[in-house]
């Protein structure tokens, strides 16, 4: 008898779970919809930038740049991790956690001294929990980058970089292919690595020069790639926690399916019981 | 007139006085680390360069020229559109201008 109201009982609680889990799929598809603008809005942006500097630099011109400078040897290491300030979005942030371990291993073994800076509770969490030393924690950087965070959070590696206190910064990050691929990427930020040049090359009239130009548009060219960096995350965690959220709903849509068939039986089996009571009752009556 | 992609030299593309026609426009694209501030067809561009005030019409050589701090002009059929524009560089190639900059803020239209 009891066990009808008990499934009556789970029937209700996951009905309110999947309640709970589709609100939050719709939020997150909402949010991803704008983070994924603003990501296709910044690309404009880092494309001309990457074709002008691998336009512009030539082997001549790279060793006058300290932004450019090829250590024989890695030192010393900064390694940047962005994660996501809050949960329930998957596999995202242990992804990311795996790829930063995975990075700061490598340099470890090729006897390199890793610094490193994680963004996002979720990567602070773990590490602070593992005893893992870092040396920068922050989780003020909001779903909606600006330009500024990256500045904040680049400044001073690439100043130390230029200075030769650092040999190679480099940045995990979520990528954002599509909705449903965010896959985990390490960039190296520091040294820069130019691109290849492409298309044919104009003759350009160069002001005031190639050198100058050069000295001013690196700085900005490593800004903006953990700027992307930071964007491309931010929709990454979206589009992590909306596939998330879709299949907690999914999943519960299923168990509660279950649930009902089996409440459904229990009821019919009661209601059996009953007639079959009274049935037997009346005849014992009878009799 | 100069077929995009015809570089045989830098002064190939200077406009006569004939040639200043409507199809003879730039496209101009402004933009910023978070978005396309700009993007259409104009006549000229002014933008202020690293040492002082640059002009662009149809026709200009090839050019990557930096930036100085200052407003940027965009004239077309519309009419003026202005932006005060910071650290960054000015591109010209086949008749597309563009301008790259850190911090770019549209103004008031004059």
């Amino acid at each position: 008898m009891a066990k009808s109201r008990d499934i009556y009982r789970r029937m209700r609680s996951v009905d309110n779970t999947r309640k709970i889990t589709r609100t939050m799929e719709m939020v997150s598809t909402a949010k991803l919809r704008q983070a994924q603008g603003r990501v296709i809005r910044a690309r404009p942006y880092s494309q001309h930038l990457s074709e002008m500097i691998a336009r512009l630099s030539t082997p001549e011109l790279a060793e006058l740049q300290p932004l450019l400078r090829q250590p024989d040897e890695i030192e010393r290491a900064a390694v940047v991790l962005l994660t996501s300030n809050r949960g329930l979005c998957g596999a995202f942030n242990a992804n990311l956690i795996r790829a930063a371990q995975a990075q700061i291993k490598e340099l470890e073994e090729g006897g390199a001294e890793v610094e490193f800076h994680v963004y996002g509770n979720k990567g602070i969490s773990y590490f602070r929990f593992r005893g893992v030393e870092m040396a920068l924690a922050r989780n003020d950087l909001s779903d909606r980058p600006e330009p500024t965070d990256a500045i904040d959070a680049i400044d001073d590696i690439a100043a130390r970089f230029e200075a030769g206190d650092l040999d190679a910064a480099y940045i995990v990050y979520a990528e954002f292919r599509n909705m449903v691929s965010t896959p985990p990427a390490t960039r190296q930020i520091l040294p820069v690595s130019v691109g290849e040049k492409t298309g044919p090359q104009p003759f350009y009239i160069l002001r005031p020069s190639a050198e100058e130009i050069l000295s001013q548009l690196l700085p900005l060219y490593v800004t903006n790639s953990v700027f992307s960096a930071m964007l491309e995350t931010a929709a990454a965690e979206q589009a992590a926690r909306r596939t998330a959220m879709k299949s907690a709903t999914d999943n519960a849509e299923e168990f509660l399916n279950k649930l009902r068939r089996t409440y459904n039986r229990a009821r019919q089996a009661e209601i059996t019981n009953q007639i079959a009571e009274i049935i037997g009752g009346a005849d014992a009556l009878e009799g | 007139m100069a077929k995009p992609g015809d570089h045989d030299g830098p002064w190939d593309d200077i406009p006569s006085a004939a040639s200043l026609n409507p199809e003879r426009a730039l496209y101009v694209s402004v933009i910023s680390p978070s978005s396309a501030a700009f993007e259409g067809t104009a006549e000229s561009v002014q933008v202020p360069a690293y040492d002082g005030e640059l002009g662009i019409l149809y026709g200009h050589a090839p050019m990557v020229v930096l930036l100085g701090t200052g407003t940027l002009r965009v004239r077309g059929a519309e009419g003026e559109r202005r932006f005060s524009v910071s650290r960054g560089f000015l591109q010209v190639v086949d008749n597309r201008v563009s301008v790259l900059a850190e911090d770019i803020e549209a103004l008031e239209t004059a």
